[in-house]
């Protein structure tokens, strides 16, 4: 899991960034004034899709925090299964 | 229209205890909540909303004696993790921190589409006749855990590094998202953690406490987001049997999570299989001809 590869961490900061804004239009526009090609999307719908949201912060932060172990100095541990 | 008491309290206990011992059981207790009313004929539909909000607060209950039960090991983890962060790294003997990391990804598929399929999957599979047949489907992968088991050497005296020595990121994402079959009623988040745990190479015992503590935060942050409903209009009638009901779940929770420990030092899951085998498919055959 510890690849340092600078184009990995710029791409889990990225999506990272990207599915926390996600959550945030999730949480302030009702379904059917999402973009088509957002999931959740439903034309005339007034419904709020707040665990969609929640699922996406969620994953966000979760690639943020992974970008933050892949800045470390080094001495972090791979995963070993016996 | 709701009426007046949909929910007795004499049902309100039965259903507590009765959620308290499947829910940590490797036998599905959606499954059993949504067929045991209509085996007793009880006017509780499994559909209704105010049934799933009564339903969230034994979970709750379940949740909170879950984590009682394993403080220690919580204080270890969040340490272990506030560590990492603040090293930003795991270091190879802080088999805490990795533990914690490791329920962190575990908890990603079963979090993610439970968030986003739990509503769509239980309109779809909600009912007695379905939950039957997936309990006889969670037997089946229980035996089937059994056949594929990996035996690996024991690595440590301690549980929680013995479980975190054993367990690789990639395998405890394969745990989690065996977990979120449980979506399903009638398919058992304890088992489906536990099978994906016994064929990664995982004890009983160790494939056991690791899905209780996978189980620990979905089912307390599921049930934290419907709370608010039963403080709302949703809980109006149903607030007493509820606490009640949370109450007997708590007990028998407990009461189960000791036993269950104890259990998988020496046992396996074939009891729990030949159960979800035999009672599903009698109420199958049941629900078919009445």
């Amino acid at each position: 899991m510890n690849t340092r590869h600078p184009v990995v961490i710029a791409l889990a900061v990225i999506f990272g960034v990207a599915l926390i804004v996600l959550a945030v239009v999730y949480w302030a526009e009702p379904a059917g004034s999402l973009p088509a090609l957002i999931p959740g999307h439903e034309a005339g719908s007034g419904h709020h899709h707040v665990k969609h949201g929640i699922a996406a912060f969620l994953l966000g932060v979760a690639l943020l925090i992974f970008a933050w172990f892949q800045t470390g100095k080094g001495k972090a541990d791979q995963p070993t299964p016996t | 229209m709701i009426a007046a008491a949909p929910i007795t309290y004499f049902q309100a206990i039965v259903l507590g205890l009765l959620q308290g011992v499947t829910e940590l059981f490797p036998i599905s207790s959606l499954g059993h909540s949504v067929i045991f009313p209509s085996l007793f004929g009880w006017d509780i539909h499994q559909n209704d909303k105010y049934f799933l909000t009564f339903l969230v607060a034994t979970h709750l209950a379940t949740a909170i004696v879950l984590f009682v039960f394993f403080r220690r090991d919580w204080i270890r983890i969040f340490r272990g993790m506030g560590r990492s962060l603040r090293d930003r790294g795991i270091a190879p003997d802080d088999y805490d921190a990795k533990l914690g990391w490791l329920l962190v990804v575990g908890t990603i598929p079963a979090g993610v589409l439970g968030l986003t399929l739990e509503h769509a999957l239980r309109g779809l599979f909600a009912s007695p006749q379905s939950a039957s047949f997936f309990l006889m489907v969670n037997g089946l992968l229980l035996f089937g855990a059994e056949a594929l088991r990996r035996r690996a050497p024991q690595t440590d005296d301690d549980d929680d590094r013995r479980i975190a020595k054993q367990v690789s990121f990639p395998e405890s994402f394969f745990v989690g998202a065996a977990q979120a079959l449980a979506l399903i009623p009638g398919i058992s988040r304890t088992g489906a953690a536990m099978g994906g745990g016994l064929v990664v190479g995982l004890s009983h015992k160790d494939a056991a406490r690791l899905a209780f503590l996978l189980a620990t935060p979905i089912i307390g942050a599921a049930a934290l987001l419907k709370i608010p409903e039963l403080a709302g209009s949703e809980g109006t009638g149903i607030r007493g049997q509820a606490l009640v009901a949370s109450l007997c779940a708590a007990l028998a929770a407990y009461a189960s999570v000791r036993f269950l420990m104890r259990y998988f030092e020496t046992r396996t899951l074939i009891p729990f299989a030949i159960w979800c085998l035999a009672f599903g498919g009698a109420c199958s055959i049941y629900f078919a001809v009445t």
